[in-house]
């Protein structure tokens, strides 16, 4: 990955308590253009796009709007879309996005025995946004990281 | 060794000197020394020591604006009128402002700094909002992921209205390193002054939800600051037609035992329409059914939003709960006292029901929402 200026200034602001309380790294010792090679490498192995993998959580996200809150099936999926109050920077300044926080769940198993980040993929305006234009995925153990398996899993149910 | 250790110690000597002359230099350069913030045309006068975000500087003060992001920038919510010239908004405010705020001045307290006097204008009942330490008396699971947090008010008793909110002070913990604040509408009953309750969904990734569902325990001392918010019962006979989800019980809970005990505005008609997915995410069932066949004036509509299976023995209604409280509004409550629309929930459900209500013929200055967002 080639480093722009732009990016270092990103990257500088990825950690906890400078956009959001948690940042966006978690507890990943990668840097953020580690993350984001390793992460692409993993899309191209997995056969899957970024801007197609954003679309379809974009559609997912909506649909689950109509549960009104509340969890609602669609498909294999049970899917649930909240909102927070107040709307969060991107780290690379190229817009600001709503609060929200879509959860993608097995239908097929309680939710209370999901575990995020195992079988359950946690995502917001801002995460689609990372996700297709930046192809940042967020780093292990950020609550709203995107695993590239997790993604390609989901999306064939 | 001692060449081993050299290196590192030339390091950590060379760093201490420097920290030491950033701090000497901040005492100098960034030392505002005393300003005065006036407040309401002078009312109240304050002298506080300059340099910080406005927002902290009152609350050390006693005077707490609302805030949902404990003064991050990223909820907009402490908004206050600044008479005094500091300068442009910053990139950072004007997401969250509108032309007309703009024009009158009104600045994110989080946002500017007391750099200089200052003259602000605030709304007068944030005076009286308290910040309160209290004991976890008891964290209960209302559904796998609602808790009900019962908090026993240390030093002083509480004063609100049904339906308002307090926001709870959630310490750094775990990979969080600042504290932050969240708003929730209280559910407990305002006669009982030493106690508050609040119904806590688990946000996934939440950083407030997480902190009261995983790290909280019984016998723990929080803060809390409060009571804030204008969603309140209107004096006035029409029916109320309220409509929640999930942790959106909360002010109804408030509302609707402050009503059944003091019997406060006693000619509304009440109807209650709460949904949720299945049996296991419907939490006071019992309660609300018992106080329904107690109370004439109240009637309790539970919805499903998924078909239940027969052997689940679902009394109530199933539907989304806009085409629930449609059908119900189409023809099976009196409309002659007229309807006022109280909602509490995602934007998308209070959005959903506007809709529903205005549909109905509903008038949209006579519905009030708490919104989560």
């Amino acid at each position: 990955m080639k480093i722009k200026p732009s990016d270092k200034e990103a990257f500088s602001r990825m950690g906890p308590g400078i956009l959001t309380a948690q940042g966006f790294l978690g507890i990943d010792i990668r840097s953020p253009e580690e993350i984001i090679a390793e992460d692409e490498a993993a899309f191209v192995r997995l056969g899957l796009d970024f801007d197609q993998a954003a679309d379809e959580l974009t559609r997912l996200a909506e649909e689950g709007a109509k549960g009104l809150g509340e969890p609602i099936r669609i498909g294999k999926l049970l899917v649930q879309s909240g909102d927070a109050r107040g709307m969060l920077p991107c780290p690379w300044n190229d817009g600001l996005f709503h609060k929200t926080a879509v959860s993608l769940r097995p239908a097929d198993l309680p939710p209370e025995a999901c575990v995020e980040g195992e079988d359950m993929l946690i995502y917001s305006e801002l995460s689609i946004h990372l996700l297709k234009v930046h192809h940042f995925c967020q780093g292990l153990g950020s609550p709203f990281r995107l695993e590239p398996e997790l993604i390609a899993e989901f999306l064939k149910k | 060794m001692s060449q081993i250790l050299t290196g590192p110690l030339a390091v950590a000597g060379v760093s201490t000197i420097l920290a030491l002359v950033i701090a000497i230099l901040d005492k100098f350069l960034n030392n505002y020394g005393d300003m005065e913030v006036s407040i309401n045309s002078g009312k109240k006068k304050l002298t506080v020591k300059g340099g910080s975000p406005l927002l902290g500087t009152l609350a050390a003060e006693g005077i707490f604006v609302p805030s949902a992001c404990g003064g991050r920038g990223s909820c907009g919510a402490c908004k206050c009128k600044v008479l005094t010239d500091v300068g442009p908004h910053l990139p950072t405010e004007l997401p969250y402002m509108i032309p007309k705020e703009i024009e009158q001045n009104i600045r994110l307290a989080c946002q500017i700094k007391v750099r200089q006097n200052l003259e602000i204008e605030l709304p007068e009942e944030l005076f009286s909002i308290k910040k309160f330490k209290a004991k976890v008396e008891s964290l209960k699971d209302l559904t796998y992921d609602i808790k009900e947090l019962y908090l026993a008010l240390e030093d002083q008793g509480i004063e609100f209205q049904a339906g308002q909110y307090l926001q709870l002070v959630v310490p750094p913990y775990g990979d969080i390193t600042e504290s932050t604040q969240r708003a929730y509408s209280m559910s407990s009953r305002p006669s009982d002054k030493k106690h508050v309750e609040l119904l806590i969904r688990l946000v996934p990734g939440g950083i407030a939800t997480t902190w009261v569902h995983k790290h909280l325990k019984q016998g723990d001392t929080v803060e809390v600051v409060g009571p804030f918010g204008e969603f309140q019962i209107h004096d006035t006979p029409a029916t109320m037609i309220c409509v929640a989800g999930g942790s959106g019980m909360a002010p109804f809970k408030s509302m609707l035992h402050h009503m059944h005990e003091t019997g406060a505005f006693p000619e509304k008609e009440i109807w209650y329409f709460f949904g949720a997915r299945t049996q296991k995410d419907i939490f006071y069932l019992d309660e609300l059914s018992k106080l329904s066949s107690t109370w004439p004036r109240f009637h309790f509509v539970p919805a499903l939003s998924e078909q239940p299976t027969p052997e689940e023995g679902w009394q109530g209604e199933v539907g989304l709960i806009t085409d629930v409280l449609d059908r119900y509004l189409q023809g099976k409550i009196d409309k002659s006292k007229g309807f006022e629309g109280y909602l509490c929930g995602s934007p998308g459900m209070i959005n959903a029901c506007i809709n529903v209500m205005k549909k109905n013929a509903m008038a949209e200055d006579k519905i009030y929402f708490d919104k989560f967002a």
